[in-house]
């Protein structure tokens, strides 16, 4: 088992202009988040909008550069590498989004597309690339005469196996998959999840799996990482979080999420309001303002990170209201 | 005698000639109080039923019906006018995405004022004070400031909360909810999920749910339609039709949930897609992805026949099979 992805105190603040002789106000977007994934393994990042995910997603794909905190790609520290070795690192990382049809370029051939990435990074030729694009679109359950069509011509599952095996070209170490099935109808989602999971046996690729669907992270997921204005609230081994969530968020997720059969049913928690603004962030703990269980000391102290019942949880009343 | 009768309806689209049938030999009826689900993946003529019925389709489809019939009017003959003052009035509906259904350039105040000047005839200060009303009872809070907000200003959830301020106005006896949550954060979906079971109940209305989430009407309807291209494959009370499904394709539906297989590897998947304008195939429609396809299915399409407590469209439905 090797760690191929270790985040360290990851921060990423964004300055927003607040209009003409205003100061800038500052957005922050991740707030100090930290794991380890390995080989083979799949991390679920969960939360709402406007929690930080996808801030995550590009400081793991090296889009951005982090404000702050390192980040060690398959034990190399992208902060210290040079430009050269940055490109060799984003091989290793690839990227799929919520929206295959945004994601891939209307005029050009999928068997083009699908081999660029070969084309940029391998110095393979013209017809060794044609033979690695076509094994892979029939590893992903494309037919070859898919080869000369344009994006147009694919339904949308159809079109996110694109992506996917566009992502997996150059055989990386990490899929970072952004709500990879949002977009999808039920069966086509199932389609595609199995498609995951195949691959990820098979290439042993370990995959951070972004989304707000938890019945969907029930199913990929090894470890959970819970996130709520920047900040991971609760991180741990899936079984763990969904056989006793500890963080009231997680909790009111958990119990939020509708589900057929009335004995899988949680008793439902209510939590109000929405999320707060991260220009403007409460005090404290900053699920303050939404947690039926804060009083005065979680309007002042903001909640660590600690270890409780074998995962990581940031509650200064973790024990007080699960006992 | 039901609130709302559809019978034998069909909606076609494109040149007489060489006609797409979007919704065909579609029966419906609900009662008042009754809450209905419709769901189906894209393209299975969910929303095209509803926007036929509330007249929305002038122009664009060809409706044909035995009956199709609200509150003892015939809506198939009433005139334009007639129909102005039912639809908005007696039949509301909400849409997916509660930013394109206001208008950006009012505020939200005087978008519910102006239901309530057209269909109730309201004036000045009563007008007013209704619209506080109706924004209280939406829980919107700070309900007398956010009435001059535009809608740029408010949250999704909130937005959402406007337009069903504006859909329940006029004490509707049916809404018609298309979607509603599918563009909101798992904590608000449930939260205006509560807001339109509660409001269904104090007003009595019927609700009819259209959604491609089947936990969301498990938790909440009383009867649900399955439609799969065009067509009802199931119509049958909950939860006895989450329990023992008697269509292949609801027990298909629920089978590639991944709630349904926990634990498993894979999910089970229906091969292929939803067909298309041109690939329908002569016998059922399902026929090309059923699991349990026989030569009869291939060649006759099933008509409906009664079962317990509901009816299906298949040859060989499920049940009978095991008997």
């Amino acid at each position: 088992m090797s760690t191929v992805l270790q985040a360290r105190d990851l921060t990423r603040y964004y300055d927003v202009a607040q209009g003409f002789l205003k100061p800038s106000a500052q957005v922050k977007a991740l707030n100090g988040v930290s794991f380890e994934l390995q080989a083979g393994k799949t991390l679920a990042v969960v939360g709402e909008s406007g929690c930080g995910k996808s801030t995550l997603a590009r400081q793991l794909t090296l889009i951005e550069p982090p404000t702050s905190g390192s980040l060690l790609l398959d034990g190399q520290d992208a902060a210290k590498a040079s430009k050269a070795e940055l490109k060799a690192m984003r091989t290793k990382v690839q990227m799929v989004f919520q929206n295959p049809y945004a994601s891939l370029n209307p005029r050009q051939k999928i068997g083009t597309q699908l081999g660029e990435p070969l084309d940029i990074n391998t110095s393979l030729s013209a017809s060794e690339r044609e033979e690695r694009v076509r094994a892979m679109m029939t590893r992903v359950g494309l037919r070859p005469e898919h080869y000369y069509r344009y994006p147009h011509m694919f339904s949308g599952g159809q079109r996110q196996r694109i992506a996917i095996a566009r992502a997996m070209m150059l055989n990386p170490k990490i899929v970072v998959a952004d709500e990879p099935t949002s977009a999808l109808d039920v069966s086509i989602q199932a389609q595609v999840l199995n498609l995951f999971m195949d691959l990820q046996e098979e290439f042993n690729t370990a995959y951070v799996f972004i989304s707000h669907n938890l019945a969907v992270v029930e199913h990929v997921a090894d470890d959970l990482m819970v996130m709520y204005l920047g900040r991971a609230v609760e991180v741990g081994a899936k079984e763990k979080i969904y056989s006793r969530p500890l963080h009231p968020y997680t909790q009111a997720l958990l119990s939020a999420t509708p589900s057929i059969h009335p004995e899988d049913r949680r008793v439902k928690i209510k939590i109000h309001g929405e999320l707060p603004s991260p220009l403007n962030p409460p005090s404290g703990c900053t699920f303050h303002k939404r947690c039926p269980f804060a009083n005065e000391r979680c309007q002042q102290e903001v909640p660590e990170l600690r270890a409780l019942d074998e995962r990581m949880v940031a509650c200064h009343h973790a024990e007080n209201i699960n006992s | 005698m039901s609130l709302l009768e559809i019978k034998n309806l069909s909606v076609e689209f494109g040149s007489e000639k060489n006609p797409f049938r979007a919704v065909e030999g579609l029966d419906l009826s609900v009662n008042q109080g009754e809450i209905v689900g419709i769901v189906g993946e894209s393209g299975s003529g969910k929303s095209v039923t509803m926007m036929a019925m509330m007249g929305l389709l002038e122009g664009q489809g060809r409706i044909v019906a035995d009956t199709l019939q609200f509150d003892g009017k015939n809506l198939l003959t009433i005139s334009a006018r007639e129909r102005r003052k039912i639809v908005g009035k007696d039949i509301a509906m909400i849409f997916q995405d509660p930013m394109t259904s206001l208008n950006p350039s009012y505020t939200v105040g005087y978008q519910i004022m102006e239901v309530l000047k057209i269909h109730q005839g309201l004036r000045g200060a009563a007008l007013k004070q209704r619209a506080l009303e109706l924004m209280e009872m939406v829980e919107i809070p700070a309900a007398a400031s956010r009435l001059n907000a535009y809608p740029h200003q408010l949250s999704g959830g909130m937005s959402q909360r406007v337009v069903i301020a504006m859909a329940i106005a006029c004490n509707p006896k049916l809404l018609i909810a298309d979607e509603p949550t599918t563009a909101l954060d798992v904590t608000i979906q449930a939260q205006i999920m509560d807001l339109l079971v509660n409001l269904q109940k104090s007003q009595n209305m019927a609700l009819i749910m259209i959604t491609h989430d089947l936990a969301v009407v498990a938790e909440v309807a009383h009867k649900v339609a399955v439609m799969y291209a065009g067509q009802v494959a199931e119509m049958a009370k909950v939860p006895g039709i989450f329990r023992t499904p008697t269509h292949p394709y609801t027990e298909a539906l629920l089978k590639s949930i991944p709630e349904h297989s926990k634990g498993a590897h894979r999910l089970s998947t229906l091969p292929g897609i939803v067909p298309g304008q041109y690939d329908r195939p002569s016998g059922c429609l399902l026929s090309p992805r059923c699991p349990y396809v026989q030569d009869k299915c291939k060649a006759q399409r099933p008509g409906l026949t009664a079962i317990d407590g509901g009816v299906v469209r298949c040859h060989y439905p499920i049940t009978a099979k095991e008997a």
